[in-house]
């Protein structure tokens, strides 16, 4: 007779100790972690708090509501809300806040079209065929991108503006309009003027019918796209788009009552200051110019690499199929490098954005040089620089979230 | 009867010319535009830089831009750091070419060491820089108690016996890493002092080459080894801390410290602290625990959404309220504190992206060894990321060093705001901004250029030994 031997009925699986177990390490490593990071938040907090109020600094918003007490440097159009409320020295800190957004907007906006324009002119011009104007677009690169930002910014405010060709602003270049007085531009070391519009009334109504005709146009838009899409014939929807916009604002224009006037700039009697029109501070000028030009630099370098990267053999293609040049660039070649070329460059938007937070080198009255001067007359810095960190975050986050959907829809063309 | 081929035409200039600058209509038009454009922007240049140029502000105060207002009796500090970076870089450059030697053999390459001539060739910009110093400065007595052509001729000399680390036999390559990094905290060092508080960085440099270097295979248990290493980690750092405890000289701490020499050491101590700060932020954002991961992501992304300069007010103006009563940090301090942690921030970004650009099979391959996962990272996962991402890691350096202009917003005074100095003077009170403007643009350029061609070189060998 065998004897059996006993098979344990379960093996058991040998767990290690508990302090080389996976699972415990994770829950006891992310627990460690979280109270490290709280603990010292807590401890950054409560030393926060027990300073302000040692010093009698107040810790609630409530500023925000109060007196600005500060006229904002250079401020000739300092609309907070176009035509609606103008900003000066009495109005509340939350409307200093709006103004600086709003320029800082500005800069932005038109730094991130020079830039854009520029990059791309300069990209293509380095892979041109003539050696001038190759060699000029890397003198360019090379200059622009090791050379701080900060520095081109005050070179330009320097040495193109207030010491530069222009004339002061008594003596200002004036430029009319063909076969009338008005003038077109006016051009001074200071502030450039040109023409702009004013406000008979209130725009309430104009505005809401303007924004109900872009969502209009943006629904033909889709309309169109699937038009396409389904026949095959052309869409034309940015004929189609435009069309709308411009319907809605001729009849938003007339539906008011004709809220608008055109206004020409003039200098005013004492020539010291630019009356009506538009105008633009050499601050802002500085600003945007520098930047854009900087920036440029590197999305020129950004447009370059993605136009070697598409392959060869798609510009030979469209060289097989008889495309001139300028064909073979705006159909074949641009679109596809602009697919590769959109994720960096949001990444330089961005960075185009975060620095006109330099725009207190220029007397530029963006957010941050806004907040700067407001803490330096007593409000507290704590409150205004965390709304100043929430703009710029703001501004970052809707710029990735809108190129990234644009570079999504791009992407998903491909395939 | 053999064919030859004919011999292709001679190209002269008006061939070249002619296919170059006149292809067709549109290219000849462009060439005829630009030439007397290009020759108009040269005159004026030219004219500014010869003859309208008021170049005095720069040349009188060439030592100011250099140094600022650094305490002119401890200048040998200065010199004797320039002197201690030259070896360490000629030490660096040397043991780096040997090391490219030593793998060309292992494969079976022919290698050609680069010439120090070709060195200098590469960094033309950087000679061409301080042969811009040296200009300026032998037109001026500027009072320096040593001749700057002496200061740079010896500099010269220190790189070049430095260099000659290439003759290290290759058991001991490592030494000449040992000595580069010694003599980088010895010449930081030489003027921020040694006092007995600054033993730290040695003691971590001799700490880690003696954890690798101590002989501890022959033993068996993983514990006797690691007591052992700690044993001899310790002896090290208390040896260390007893010789500078001797030594306790102290010298100018970085809160005297302005000009050309601020900016390049605050990068430079940036860049150098924020490195461990942003791996772990890198590591925590990889990892798969979600707390930890979610916390790095914050981090990352509200550092990054917030420009530099608005950091820096937040540092000057809020930083001393978050910290204990009576914390009394200097202005270049706060400065320094939040140019690393907005370093971080972007060199975690980088290292991740090595992270990711990493084949998931390295990873394999280690568990299939049966490694845990720390020496996974440490010994397969991380070599391999780091080396990939050093050209975008000098990338951020030349952007930090590019970004360090921004101190002079908050009232430091480094190579640009030195200028605030220079246009309070009676002579230059308000004239010549363009000038003082242009030569700090020239030297931040000449930097970042020379920095830049490295990093282009570096990703082209990278990408050459893949």
């Amino acid at each position: 007779m065998t004897t059996e031997t006993q098979e344990p009925q379960r093996r058991e699986v040998a767990r290690p100790p508990f302090y080389r177990d996976v699972r415990v390490i994770r829950v006891v490593g992310q627990i460690l972690a979280v109270v490290a990071v709280v603990g010292i938040g807590f401890w950054l907090t409560r030393n926060l708090f027990s300073n302000m109020n040692r010093l009698g600094i107040s810790t609630s918003f409530n500023f925000l509501f109060g007196p600005t007490n500060t006229a904002i440097p250079f401020c000739d159009n300092c609309w907070v809300i176009p035509y609606q409320f103008r900003f000066d020295p009495r109005s509340p800190v939350w409307q200093m806040v709006l103004v600086g957004v709003k320029n800082t907007f500005l800069a932005a906006f038109f730094g991130i079209i020079l830039a854009s324009v520029m990059g791309l002119l300069v990209g293509i011009s380095r892979l041109s065929e003539n050696w001038l104007v190759a060699r000029l677009a890397t003198v360019y690169v090379e200059f622009f991108r090791n050379i701080p930002p900060l520095v081109i910014i005050i070179f330009f405010g320097a040495a193109v503006f207030t010491a530069g060709p222009f004339p002061i602003l008594s003596e200002s270049w004036e430029i009319n309009f063909p076969a009338t007085d008005n003038n077109l531009l006016i051009i001074n070391n200071d502030k450039w003027g040109i023409p702009g519009f004013t406000s008979t009334g209130s725009l309430v109504v104009f505005w809401a019918i303007l924004i109900i005709g872009v969502v209009v146009a943006a629904y033909v838009w889709r309309r169109r796209t699937k038009f396409f899409e389904q026949t095959g014939q052309p869409h034309h929807r940015v004929l189609w788009f435009t069309g709308v916009v411009l319907a809605s604002l001729v009849l938003a224009y007339f539906v008011t009552g004709q809220p608008f006037d055109m206004s020409w700039p003039v200098i005013s009697e004492n020539r010291r200051r630019i009356d009506g029109g538009f105008i633009v501070n050499w601050g802002f000028m500085s600003i945007a110019g520098a930047l854009g030009l900087y920036t440029a630099s590197h999305i020129g370098e950004i447009i370059r690499g993605s136009i070697l990267a598409v392959p060869n053999g798609q510009s030979e293609a469209a060289n097989a199929v008889a495309l001139s040049a300028s064909q073979r660039y705006r159909y074949v070649v641009l679109p596809q490098a602009t697919r590769i070329a959109l994720p960096p460059t949001i990444n330089q938007y961005l960075n185009l954005v975060k620095n006109t937070s330099l725009g207190t080198a220029v007397a530029y009255a963006e957010i941050t040089s806004l907040t700067k001067t407001s803490v330096g007359n007593g409000r507290p810095a704590f409150q205004s620089f965390i709304i100043v960190m929430a703009v710029y975050l703001v501004f970052s986050l809707t710029i990735s979230l809108v190129l990234n959907l644009v570079n999504r829809r791009m992407q998903l063309v491909s395939r | 009867m053999t064919t030859t081929a004919p011999a292709p035409p001679r190209q002269t200039r008006m061939d070249w010319a002619r296919k170059n600058l006149f292809r067709s209509w549109w290219s000849g038009l462009i060439t005829v535009i630009l030439v007397p454009l290009i020759v108009y922007l040269a005159y004026l240049s030219l004219r500014f830089f010869f003859v309208t140029g008021q170049w005095d502000a720069v040349r009188v105060n060439l030592t100011l831009f250099m140094q600022g207002t650094f305490p002119r009796d401890e200048q040998w500090r200065l010199i004797s750091q320039i002197m201690i970076f030259a070896l360490a870089f000629g030490i660096g450059l040397g043991t780096n070419s040997a090391a490219s030697q030593d793998r060309a053999e292992d494969a079976g390459l022919d290698y050609e060491r680069g010439s120090i001539a070709g060195t200098l060739a590469r960094m033309w910009s950087l000679v061409a820089f301080i042969s811009l110093l040296l200009f300026f400065a032998s037109t001026d007595d500027l009072g320096n108690f040593i001749n700057p052509f002496l200061v740079v001729g010896g500099g010269l000399v220190m790189a070049a016996i430095g260099y000659q680390a290439h003759r290290f036999p290759r058991r001991i390559r490592r030494v000449g890493w040992l000595l580069t990094a010694t003599f980088l905290v010895l010449g930081f060092q030489v003027v921020s002092g040694f006092d007995a508080g600054g033993w730290l960085p040695l003691s971590i440099i001799f700490g880690g080459a003696v954890y690798g270097a101590v002989p501890v295979d022959r033993f068996d248990s993983a514990w006797l080894r690691f007591a052992l290493r700690l044993v001899a980690i310790a002896v090290v750092v208390l040896i260390v801390q007893a010789v500078y405890r001797a030594v306790d000289s102290p010298g100018i701490g970085w809160d005297k410290w302005s000009g050309l020499h601020l900016t390049l050491m605050v990068s430079a101590i940036a860049i150098v602290l924020a490195f461990p700060l942003g791996l772990l932020l890198a590591l925590a954002r990889r990892s798969t625990l979600p707390a930890l991961r979610m916390m790095a992501t914050v981090y990352i992304e509200v550092i990054r959404g917030v420009p530099l300069i608005t950091l820096l007010f937040m540092g000057q103006f809020i930083l001393g309220f978050l910290l204990p009563q009576g914390t009394v940090l200097s202005a270049i301090t706060r400065a320094i504190a939040v140019m690393t942690l907005f370093s971080a921030a972007y060199i975690a970004e980088i290292v991740r992206g090595g992270l990711q650009a990493l084949d998931k099979g390295q990873n394999e391959a280690g568990q299939a060894l049966g490694m845990a996962p720390p020496p996974i990272m440490r010994r397969i996962i991380l070599p391999q990321a780091l080396t990939a991402v050093i050209p975008a890691m000098v990338g951020q350096f030349i952007s930090l060093f590019k970004d360090s202009s921004l101190l002079s917003i908050i009232a430091i005074l480094e190579f640009l705001g030195v200028r605030k100095i220079i246009h309070a003077q009676p002579d230059f009170r308000s004239v010549a901004f363009a000038e003082t403007l242009v030569f700090v643009a020239i030297g931040y350029w000449a930097f970042a250029f020379a920095m830049s061609r490295e990093s282009q070189r570096l990703e082209r060998r990278l990408r050459v030994t893949r």
